[in-house]
């Protein structure tokens, strides 16, 4: 199991305006109740306070590397209230898409 | 005026339930203009996502559509064509209407029931993870915000269709916090319908009592998962999901579908039932505010099942257009 990257589910009623790119991360989507908002094209749909964003890296990362993130999303004003960290297994993601 | 209504003819022996439900509206007099958008398989196959935004775009525009069923491909990173357009089309009311019906043999006799299923939240979010090589993590995301929404869409639907009693069906003995969240919101709710009898059960028990009491349900309304079981529970209980209709509403759109699948082996065969989406359609035509064509095609089926002109999974050997022809000749 190969770690790869960071969901970050963040308490804001906004979507945040989060960095597209940190450290080796790319931000690869947004999400809301389980559906994608970013990249666009966002459905038309009530969202909640809970967005997620995911940040992921093709290569291997560190676990010191995602606490960096994380602390780089706090450092901007977003308060975060769940992390998990997303691995592969054989290459293949151990994670969900959202639609 | 022509109704213009998105259609999507479907995967497998979609195409043909389509042609059936065009039979009965046609001797109907129904006026619809169905505007034919793409998704399923033909699109995977050719390289388009299995529900395109050009499809989600036009079924948004025009507020309304009617759906086959459609297959999901075997694979990894497949995904469900309900489930996407579902989401991406904010379709958060899954109703599905269950009654006896003529000439459909089952052990429940006045059978009678609407089931609201939360459609968007609850374990169908996609949260997934392997949290460590050895354990999965699965997210149920139920918000106060989607709760209020389906449970008041339940008691409305009462209220509107002079139903007396409105069941809120959980599991908060056990899942006190999310499962807590609709109970508590029903409870809060409710109390804005005092003309309406309404109180909650777990859904085990419900589903104890849905094949012991049946008589005394009227509507249900639960989260996602339970709403997905227990409604084809309740499916069986009219007669199979080859004549259970359903329909998904959300605040500016409405797509009304068979809730079975699109039944590969039997496709070109000219053998299933297309009750369900028959059936679906007339729901589809109450939304119109069609209250009378709706009457005629539910009285014309009605009346064939009477003469006990049936497809083979109801015991008769009528054709899927055999069935259809016969329904439209009981409009004429």
């Amino acid at each position: 199991m190969t770690l790869h990257g960071v969901d970050i589910f963040i308490w804001s009623a906004e979507t945040p305006d989060v960095p597209k790119e940190f450290g080796p991360f790319t931000l690869d989507l947004i999400s809301n109740r389980g559906t994608r908002i970013y990249p666009g094209p966002a459905p038309e749909m009530d969202l909640l306070d809970w967005p997620r964003c995911r940040y992921l890296c093709e290569e291997e990362v560190t676990h010191d590397q995602i606490d960096e993130l994380v602390n780089k999303i706090t450092s901007l004003g977003y308060r975060w209230t769940k992390c998990q960290k997303l691995f592969r297994i054989d290459g293949v993601n151990a994670f969900s898409q959202p639609y | 005026m022509a109704h213009k209504v998105a259609l999507i003819r479907g995967d497998g022996v979609g195409p043909e339930l389509v042609g059936a439900v065009e039979t009965v509206f046609k001797a109907a007099n129904v006026n619809i203009d169905w505007v034919e958008v793409e998704a399923g398989l033909k699109c995977v196959e050719a390289g388009k996502p299995i529900v395109p935004e050009e499809t989600i775009a036009q079924i948004k525009e025009l507020g309304i559509g009617l759906k086959a069923p459609m297959t999901t491909p075997i694979g990894k990173g497949s995904v469900s064509p309900n489930v996407t357009l579902r989401k991406k089309l904010d379709l958060y009311a899954c109703v599905r209407p269950v009654y006896s019906l003529p000439g459909v043999k089952t052990p429940f006799d006045g059978l009678d029931i609407v089931i609201f299923r939360e459609n968007t939240e609850d374990l169908y979010a996609q949260i997934e993870y392997m949290a460590t090589p050895t354990v999965a993590h699965s997210v149920k995301l139920i918000s106060e915000f989607g709760c209020e929404r389906i449970i008041r869409a339940a008691f409305e639907y009462a209220r509107k269709n002079g139903r007396k009693k409105v069941v809120g069906v959980h599991k908060a003995n056990i899942m006190k916090i999310g499962d807590g969240l609709f109970l508590k919101t029903f409870n809060r709710i409710k109390e804005e319908y005092p003309e309406i009898e309404a109180w909650d059960n777990i859904v085990d028990n419900q589903c104890m009592q849905l094949v012991t009491r049946w008589k005394i349900y009227d509507v249900l309304v639960m989260p996602n998962l339970y709403g997905d079981i227990v409604s084809d529970l309740a499916a069986g209980m009219m007669g199979g999901l080859g004549v259970a209709p359903g329909a998904n509403y959300g605040t500016k759109c409405a797509l009304f579908e068979a809730v079975h699948g699109s039944a590969p082996k039997y496709t070109g065969m000219n053998k299933v039932n297309p009750m369900a989406l028959l059936l679906s359609g007339t729901l589809m035509l109450e939304h119109l505010g069609e209250n009378e064509a709706k009457a005629n095609i539910e009285g014309a089926l009605r009346a064939t099942l009477e003469k006990g002109i049936k497809t083979y999974d109801l015991g008769g050997d009528a054709t899927t257009s055999g069935f259809a022809e016969a329904i439209a000749s009981e409009l004429k």
